[in-house]
């Protein structure tokens, strides 16, 4: 159908904006490999390639700590909330009960607060219950706001999948329990995978709570500690380049090794949304 | 295997009803066809005997269990559905053996049953493949063999064949007819189409806006429809049908439509008639298209049943030419009639003028002749103009 010199505009056009959506990312993982120390600002290849700066950053920034941390919240509220989603989401997409629009806009509310307008009552309750400056005190608000998205993505994914195949289960002598885990998570796999990335990469980069919430160096988690070990190195280009590209890399990592389902699942939530 | 009962069933959504007091009696193996357009409650009374719909009003009985609250897994039916609803993820051998799992069949059992259910529909070259790999007509019969494999009291089937193309859809009304008399076990099938239903239905029930019109042999359809909206539904192309008025003709009684006037005979000929009570007033009539023929090849046909009329269309399909005329005046209340507005394609035929005969193809009419078409009188139908109940 397209010419083609509307494919060679295509390409220029998509070509300028990943150029300026890589710039600056390019532009930090060039400057993690210049020699240590070098003030080299801005865009220039590094003559070599010199690791140095990781090995530095890794044992000054505490940075396997700091991950240390990420993981043990990012991996217990993905796990969690991803439970917890497929479940609710399975009683507003696919049931009728009492107060069900009710409770589902209340679920919305959590969409639509920003934590910053949550942050401060919030750290005043946790302290009253003893939690503050524990990993509960990042898991628990953070499982709170990924149920709200959860429950939403699963509600629409569930509200789209053909009433039939439940009604079939339900014929076929399969309780609502059975419906749910052998005959709609499997069919969901790709909607939930990539609500697990999304929940992964929120919780990850997560920094304003775990700054109000913790104050133990060794409960810091990955963008919290590299927040300091910016403050330390103010002039040291490299080594904050390199600490950057350390705590982003998980997400990257995760994030490829699920992208085929990460596209499939955006695709069919598109559809759904 | 069970009778199966609606006892005044009816369904309301939202004050809209679905389903109005339904009395049917299917008996135990037999294969009854729910037909009718859509909006006429077929599918409803299918899904309130699944248990997927809760029953407004009346009961359902399956065998002599009256199951209105049962779930469905506890009701023993099967249902195959119209989008085939095949679990995905799973293969076919799996998607046969679920219902047998979830129903803590012993894993011996099952292997045995779902091979036995794939080797009936020829399945078992396909049980390691997963739906989308496999053929509409695959899907198909994957998902019959999974209704078939835990042999339920009752198969429920909605709109089975409507996915398929036109020759796999005969195919398979053959396959289905076949595997639903080896098994003998009591059907409901429900569909929009009049030829699936007449040919798969040992009787059919014919459904309008959610209330049963008739329940009856195919045959008893066809010979003698309750109304004239079963006569207008059965049959293919469908029943010629105006507005005419009866007449005192003799000792006997004729009808005036159109152009046209026929002899319907004495009274005493046509013993289980109400029309003589309808003499010298308006009636709807109604010819079917086989039973009209061209004059000139049906020698004897009395001077008073005959018609003459204009060919304007002839259509020749080799075993029979369809000729079509100017008939008589559409029907006033077209309420009565099948929906214009149906899917069906002979649907719009009511408001037409225009009658179509199914002649020999011997005949030698072409359009523009003036041609006699003789009518058996046997083949007049009459109905009230206001109720459209079948008078005659």
């Amino acid at each position: 159908m397209t010419g083609r010199g509307d494919r060679a505009v295509n390409y220029v056009i998509l070509a300028s904006f990943s150029l300026i959506a890589l710039y600056p990312v390019a532009g930090i993982v060039l400057a993690a490999f210049q020699p240590p120390g070098s003030a080299a600002g801005g865009f220039s290849l590094p003559s070599e390639l010199h690791l140095a700066n990781f090995a530095e950053a890794w044992t000054q920034g505490h940075f396997a700590s700091y991950l240390r941390s990420s993981l043990i919240v990012a991996v217990s509220v993905v796990f969690v909330s991803t439970l917890v989603s497929i479940m609710s989401g399975y009683a507003f997409g696919t049931m009728t009960f009492a107060g069900n629009k009710v409770l589902f806009y209340l679920f919305l509310l959590g969409l639509m607060v920003p934590l910053e307008g949550l942050v401060i009552p919030l750290y005043f309750d946790l302290r009253a219950l003893s939690l503050t400056d524990t990993y509960w005190a990042l898991i628990l608000p953070q499982i709170g706001l990924s149920v709200a998205f959860g429950t939403f993505w699963m509600r629409a994914f569930f509200l789209a999948t053909p009433r039939s195949l439940i009604e079939a289960a339900a014929i076929d002598g399969a309780r609502r329990w059975s419906i749910l885990w052998r005959v709609l998570v499997p069919f969901a796999r790709p909607a939930v995978l990539t609500m697990m990335v999304l929940i992964f990469m929120w919780t990850w980069n997560e920094f304003l709570l775990a700054l109000v919430m913790v104050s133990s160096e060794s409960l810091r988690t990955a963008p919290l500690g590299l927040a300091f070990f910016q403050g330390q190195h103010v002039s040291d280009v490299t080594l904050l380049a390199a600490g950057a590209v350390i705590v982003a890399l998980p997400v990257v990592v995760v994030y490829i090794f699920l992208q085929r389902h990460f596209i499939r699942g955006m695709i069919s939530g598109s559809v759904v949304g | 295997m069970a009778t199966v009962r609606f006892e005044g069933a009816g369904k309301r959504f939202g004050g809209v009803d679905a389903l109005v007091d339904l009395h049917l009696d299917i008996e135990d193996g037999e294969l009854a066809v729910l037909v009718g357009p859509s909006g006429s409650g077929k599918t409803t009374a299918l899904r309130l005997l699944a248990g997927l719909e809760s029953i407004t009003s009346g009961h359902v009985w399956i065998g002599d269990k009256q199951v209105d609250a049962l779930p469905p897994r506890d009701r023993d039916i099967a249902m195959v559905f119209q989008d085939y609803a095949l679990y995905p993820q799973m293969t076919v051998y799996k998607n046969l053996a679920f219902g047998l799992r979830m129903r803590k069949v012993a894993p011996g059992d099952i292997d045995g049953q779902v091979l036995t259910a794939a080797k009936t529909l020829g399945l078992e070259d396909l049980l390691e493949r997963r739906p989308r790999e496999l053929s509409g007509g695959q899907r198909q019969r994957v998902a019959l063999g999974r209704a078939l494999v835990r042999q339920p009291q009752v198969f429920l089937m909605d709109e089975p064949l409507s996915n398929l193309d036109a020759k796999l859809r005969t195919q398979t009304r053959v396959e289905i007819a076949r595997i639903q008399r080896e098994f003998g076990i009591t059907t409901v099938y429900v569909t929009h189409d009049q030829i699936e239903a007449m040919t798969l239905g040992r009787r059919v029930a014919v459904m309008r806006d959610g209330r049963l019109q008739q329940f009856d042999s195919p045959k008893g359809l066809y010979d003698r429809p309750a109304n004239l909206f079963v006569a207008s539904f059965i049959g293919s192309p469908a029943m010629n049908i105006t507005e005419g008025s009866l007449e005192h003709a003799g000792d006997g009684l004729a009808i005036a439509f159109g152009d046209h006037r026929l002899a319907v005979g004495r009274p005493e000929s046509r013993p289980d008639d109400g029309i003589g009570a309808y003499a010298g007033r308006k009636v709807l009539l109604g010819i079917r298209p086989e039973a009209m023929a061209d004059a000139s090849l049906a020698l004897g046909t009395p001077e008073d049943r005959r018609m003459t009329v204009r060919v304007e269309l002839r259509e020749d399909v080799g075993s029979d030419v369809y000729a079509y005329f100017e008939g008589g005046p559409p029907v006033s209340n077209p309420g009565l009639a099948e929906s214009p507005t149906g899917d069906d394609d002979e649907a719009g035929g009511n408001r037409r003028r225009t009658f179509v005969a199914r002649l020999s193809p011997q005949s030698k009419a072409r359009e523009g002749d003036a041609i006699q078409i003789a009518i058996n009188d046997r083949a007049l139908f009459f109905f009230d103009p206001d109720t459209g109940v079948r008078i005659g």
